[in-house]
């Protein structure tokens, strides 16, 4: 008879009482033998300290532990058609084994679940995990750093503390509230500025709140540009543009350091911002008379800032909305009236004359409410339209019809039309369920689809909330709608983040490193993943990884062809400049193929490389990391003793453990050995033992080339993409 | 019915035990089933034909760019001629020329010596009823050689009004569903079976990989720019081999199961095999080498097909720049695209156009939208000529090159996500609305004027209750459902079988949709559509 193992399967050690590890642990897919050797297969699990192998003669045991098992490739040729395709992959492998037949089982040993939960908070509500902050949350423990990050207004920010850079940044676009300052802050300050906060801010789920709103109230700065007046100069007119994204931005920063900060706060101030009024073309809406109002904006603030496409709403409605939106107008208004929506153009002259033409008026560009643009009269939207029984109670068969009845004549209270409209989407249940299903696809995983009211597509069954086995994702937006619906005021913010946190499935491996990084993310949770600070102090100069911000986000005006911007070259992120409503896309298939992968790594391998040298702002090309700089040296002396700094794998170890935490030491075996083996290779490929190196962090040792050839290996790999 | 690829906690750690081998490496070691099949039915790829896409971003304006200049619903017609109704687009309208516009002819406007490069109004386009935005000038060299088709009242059943809808389902090939995030071309070329074998079958030049070519099996390539395509290695460059070997080998490490692990590893794999591929092409074409034929505009240059300067367009002279200088970095990606079909064994290429949602301020014979058009117009001249005289057979082959197709084996083929509404707005500009336009230009097609005629199968319907207002007094009405244009391409071009054509555009499979007939028949909203246009 052959060898032939039979195969058994046992549970974890530890069973969780949360979400990380109640799975079916990994079964075994997979045991051959041939002569001495004998190879288990299986799927790894999330999260695994060990694997740890049994045996037995008999299947009824006993199980004795088996040492003899380590991992190695082996090499998967698959015939097609007439074509080979070659793969190695990895198995487990014991090869002085000539026993008679056995059975096999394979256990493992999680990693702790708060180790896991740390691993997951620093990745989804900071923008990555940092030596210091790793060592922050193992010290306070996940639960009250969620907390923190759920209360900003209690955190004391130390950004501008950590970066010089954020004040010279911020005072520059301060000082852009009027149109005749001279100073140079344009878009990529204001660009830089966002960065900077996002690498340094204490109050990290802020800052990601911010860029998700900012982001789903999508404006284009270049959309401004081209509709200010061509008679300014260009610099004024890229201030002027800039000003209106910064200062919606300002806005929502304020609103959301508000505990109680609603959805219709954050709504209100898109609808405002000049910026907004300009991109969706209600800025040359006429309503008035017979005239038809610009579809643009009643459009997107069904289907992409509240309801959600199909979702609740017909091209009739559409159309209606329009009318409450044509009068919202954007003016230069003296300073003082910057908040009177209804003042008359500044007649404030810059050279004191009688001229007013617009390029000699001093002021700022407001939203302006002008009600001779405007279509009078009643407006039914939604005429006579129920929530779908989908939705279940508290919802299901109430009335969304709004009548907007505000005069017919030509006066200012028909700027309540588009207020009204707004007030009266922001809580209605189309609102908050697309909205959370927002942010859990921000916070969990990308797996939520979009909601929808129509029968016949697939999503519709996906949220059906009275059928009675709702999946999790389901089940979770039904939570954050109801966290919505009951407190008040309604649509509460951080109360909704609060339902997501505190979800099983956010405390979950269906959640942990499920993501896939967007640029900004990328390159921003670089930065983070190797920058600590030398003295503790968390001081500006005191890191051991370093940005300017621009040279993330670009130095010039959002030209297309610039090479400058790794954001725009890893997929066309322009910050405040996206062209398409729909804004940049959170889910991950949109931004990973081979072109932006390239893109990717060669901006990590540049950030690694020694500032100066070839490839990092040497003479190969000018298209890298430039100001966005690494010392991993620095860093490994910070955090390891000096007893280990020549020692290959302590060093490998640290690097593999604070870039990947929550991996699991057994899943991360494999990034160890090769970090190891790439530490003992020369440049050339001979052996060159990491033991008898020098240490050194100067530029070009061989000692840091290695190390930052070595880390630079860690973060080009697929794993860096996941959060 | 629930075609969604929601993975839940427990659906993707199920799905891990049913992949069973070493999960990471899952794309790479399963051959989906549907490669394994298509390789017992061949076809596509294999018959030397390949497809290069444009999709026009934010919906074209078909009315302005396919002009019906008979139509009483669009012009106070006079004679054979008319004015722009002023109750219907009186800013935006464009104009006609004192000339007969039933004639057959084809205005010639950048062909010969008698060339009218500053052509303005309302070019005739040969049927008698359809005409071009003047910007179209240089479709015309296409349509006086009978290798051009100009496809008018595209769409599909129950249109969406949503751009991203729309181009979802213009991309997927699935009307009405947000489920399918597989492309008609990712599709194409799976059914190929070379997508898992070739190192490239689909690719696209633009910021990212567009729907069209994504699918979650395979890898299909996108690059932003071409000629930055490489790694570095640290320290560089004498650490690049080590990096790159380290780099290589990691990328076959074994892996938890995640969400997006499979597009990761799908991507890294496609990533070390283009590498190579792409740096032997000269993509920033360092010595002029490809022009005209002909002077354009009787001054004697022969004008850049892909101008990426000022100085390479219109011959560097500002008066006769043949696209506006915001079309630069458009004109590189339909270039790359372009080489890359002609030196690679890609089979399908395309990039994309943007700016085209013109709500606002749209322009008629000159302005935003006649800009854009300019930027198609001279493109497929330019690729028409550029496989003419640079590809396969052509008659200024480069010196050194392997060109690997020519104009007789290429479909050129544009899309757009909807047209827009008949009458303007008062921002001078139109919203979104129904059926919209194509062009699909290659040797092989059969050129001429396609649903813009009352005598169509489905006839044109003048006047005010006209095509123009045919959907809700407001939309032009749709004949053509822009599948019956791609599978036409699909199976009778590129070689699909109709089981494979099936597949690829779910439609066909579906005989109440009466996709690929060719005779009036109603579609799955009753509307009555004329089935595939006899383009090839």
């Amino acid at each position: 008879m052959p060898l032939l193992a039979g195969i058994a399967l046992l549970a974890p050690t530890v069973l969780h009482a949360d979400g990380y590890g109640s799975e079916t642990p990994p079964a075994i897919t997979n045991l051959s033998v041939l002569g001495n050797q004998k190879s288990i297969r299986f799927p790894l699990y999330p999260g695994v300290e060990a694997y740890t192998f049994l045996s037995a003669s008999n299947g009824a045991g006993p199980f004795a532990v088996d040492t003899n098992f380590f991992i190695a490739p082996y090499t998967n040729v698959l015939a097609l058609g007439s074509n080979a395709v070659t793969n190695v992959s990895y198995e487990w492998r014991a090869t002085n084994n000539s026993g008679s037949s056995r059975f096999y089982q394979v256990q493992l040993t999680p990693e702790a679940s708060s180790n896991l939960l740390a691993a997951q908070v620093l990745n989804r509500l900071t923008y990555g995990p940092t030596p210091d902050e790793l060592d922050r949350i193992h010290s306070i423990g996940p639960e009250a750093y969620i907390a923190e990050q759920l209360a900003p207004w209690s955190i004391a920010e130390n950004a501008e503390a950590a970066d010089t850079g954020i004040a010279t940044y911020g005072a520059l676009m301060a000082a852009l509230d009027e149109v005749v300052d001279t100073n140079d802050a344009r878009l990529p300050e204001f660009r830089g500025w966002h960065v900077l906060r996002a690498v340094n801010a204490s109050r990290q789920l802020l800052e990601i709140m911010l860029q998700f709103f900012e982001n789903h109230f999508v404006t284009e700065y270049g959309k401004s540009y081209n509709w200010l007046n061509n008679n300014y100069t260009n610099i004024l007119r890229q201030r002027i543009a800039a000003r209106m994204e910064y200062a919606e931005n300002q806005r929502w920063r304020a609103a959301l350091l508000n505990p109680q900060c609603t959805f219709y706060d954050l709504l209100r101030i898109s609808a405002e911002s000049p910026a907004m009024i300009i991109y969706l073309d209600t800025v040359t809406s006429r309503g008035d008379g017979t005239r038809i109002a610009n579809e643009n904006y009643a459009r997107e603030l069904l289907e992409l800032f509240c309801f959600g496409v199909d979702n609740g709403y017909t091209q009739s409605d559409i159309t209606e909305m329009s009318k409450a939106w044509s009068g919202w107008r954007v003016r230069i208004v003296h300073p003082t009236n910057a908040f009177d929506i209804f003042a008359p153009e500044s007649r404030t002259t810059l050279d004191g004359s009688a001229n007013y033409n617009t390029t000699n008026l001093y002021g700022v560009y407001a939203f302006n409410y002008q009600s001779n643009f405007h279509r009078n009269g009643i407006k039914t939207i939604f005429p006579s339209k129920t929530v779908p029984a989908r939705f279940g109670p508290p919802w299901a068969g109430t009335s969304y019809q709004l009548v907007l009845n505000n005069g017919n004549a030509d006066s200012t209270n028909t700027v309540a039309d588009g207020y009204q409209v707004i007030q009266h989407m922001a809580n209605q249940p189309f609102t908050s369920e697309y909205i959370s299903v927002k942010l859990c696809r921000l916070l969990v995983h990308d797996g939520f689809p979009n909601p929808t009211t129509s029968t016949n597509l697939a999503e519709y069954a996906f949220y059906n909330y009275p059928q009675p086995s709702l999946s999790p994702e389901a089940q979770l937006v039904h939570d954050c709608m109801m966290a919505w619906e009951t407190n008040s005021p309604k649509g509460q913010i951080w109360k909704v983040l609060k339902t997501i946190t505190d979800s099983e499935l956010f405390r979950s491996h269906a959640a942990q490193g499920q993501k896939i990084k967007t640029p900004l993310e990328y390159t921003v949770s670089a930065v983070r993943a190797l920058r600590a600070s030398t003295n503790g102090t968390g001081l500006n100069g005191s890191f051991t990884a370093d940005t300017d911000g621009i040279a993330i986000s670009g130095s010039s005006l959002g030209n297309p062809d610039d090479a400058n911007n790794p954001l725009l070259r890893m997929g066309q992120m322009l910050l405040f400049d996206r062209d398409a409503p729909d804004g940049y896309p959170e889910d991950g298939a949109p931004w990973i193929n081979a072109g932006t992968l390239g893109e990717r790594i060669r901006w990590i391998q540049s950030y690694c490389i020694a500032n100066g040298l070839l490839g990092h702002t040497g003479n190969v090309s000018t298209n890298d990391a430039q100001n966005t700089v690494s010392n991993p040296v620095r860093l490994l002396q910070t955090k390891l003793p000096a007893s280990s700094w020549t020692n290959a794998t302590a060093v490998a170890n640290y690097f593999a453990i604070t870039i990947y935490p929550g991996e699991g030491a057994a899943n991360l075996q494999l990034y160890r050995d090769a970090a190891v083996n790439f530490l003992n290779t020369s440049d050339t490929g001979t052996s060159s033992p990491f033991a008898s190196l020098t240490v050194s962090s100067t530029a070009n040792s061989t000692y840091d080339n290695r190390v930052r050839g070595m880390v630079a290996v860690l973060m080009s790999m697929q794993r860096f993409h996941e959060q | 019915m629930n075609q969604l690829n929601i993975i839940t906690r427990r659906g993707f750690m199920d799905r891990s035990f049913k992949l069973g081998l070493g999960v990471a490496l899952s794309t790479l070691l399963d051959i989906p089933l549907v490669v394994r099949r298509a390789l017992a039915e061949n076809g596509i790829g294999l018959n030397g034909k390949k497809v290069l896409f444009i999709f026009l971003r934010g919906a074209n304006d078909s009315i302005n760019a396919v002009i019906p200049s008979r139509d009483s619903g669009l012009y106070s017609l006079s004679g054979n001629s008319g004015t722009v109704r002023t109750d219907v687009r009186p800013n935006i309208g464009i104009p006609l020329d004192a000339i007969d516009y039933s004639s057959s002819t084809i205005d010639s406007p950048v062909a010969g010596a008698g060339a009218t490069f500053a052509y303005s109004n309302a070019i005739r386009a040969g049927n008698g009823f359809a005409a071009l935005h003047p910007s179209l000038k240089f479709l015309c060299p296409g349509l006086l050689a009978n290798d051009l088709a100009v496809l008018h009242r595209v769409g599909y059943p129950n249109q969406s009004r949503s751009h991203f809808d729309s181009q979802r389902y213009w991309e997927n090939g699935s009307p009405n569903n947000n489920g399918v995030q597989e492309g008609i071309f990712y599709r194409a070329m799976v059914e190929s079976g070379l997508a898992a074998t070739a190192p490239l079958t689909g690719v696209s030049f633009q910021s990212a990989l567009p729907l069209l070519l994504r699918g979650s099996g395979v890898a299909m390539t996108n690059l932003a720019d071409p000629t930055r395509y490489d790694l570095l290695g640290v320290p560089y460059p004498t650490g690049e081999a080590k990096a790159d070997a380290a780099l290589a080998a990691a990328n076959n490490f074994t892996f938890p199961h995640k969400q997006q692990r499979d597009l990761l590893a799908s991507q890294y794999r496609n990533l070390s095999q283009t590498l190579d591929l792409f740096g032997g092409i000269d993509f920033v074409e360092q010595d002029a080498q490809l022009v005209d034929d002909a002077s354009t505009d009787g001054s004697g240059s022969a004008y850049r097909l892909f101008p990426t300067a000022n100085g390479t367009n219109g011959g560097g002279t500002a008066t006769k720049y043949v696209v506006d200088t915001g079309a630069y970095s458009f004109m590189k990606n339909v270039r790359a695209a372009a080489l890359v079909l002609n030196q690679t064994d890609a089979i399908v290429s395309g990039t994309e156009v943007g700016g085209w949602d013109t709500h606002n301020n749209q322009g008629s014979t000159s302005g935003t939208h006649a800009n854009l058009l300019s930027r198609v117009g001279w493109a497929m001249y330019a690729l028409r000529k550029y496989f003419l005289r640079y590809g396969k057979g052509g008659t200024n082959v480069i010196p050194g090159t392997n060109p690997k197709v020519g104009w007789n084996d290429v479909i050129v083929v544009t899309m757009s996500e909807f047209g827009r509404t008949t009458k303007q707005n008062d921002s001078l500009g139109t919203d979104h609305a129904e059926a919209g336009c194509m062009f699909v230009a290659g040797g092989s097609v059969n050129g001429g004027i396609y649903g813009c005629s009352p005598s169509d199968a489905v006839p044109w319907l003048t006047g005010d209750t006209g095509s123009l207002y045919g959907v809700q007094s407001r939309y032009l009405k749709r004949a053509y459902d822009y599948r019956s244009v791609l599978g036409k391409i699909i199976r009778d071009h590129l070689g699909a079988t109709p089981g494979q054509l099936g597949r690829i555009i779910p439609g066909y499979a579906n005989p109440a949709e009466n996709l690929g007939v060719t005779s009036p028949a109603a579609a799955l909203d009753g509307t009555q559509i004329m089935g595939e246009p006899a383009i090839i």
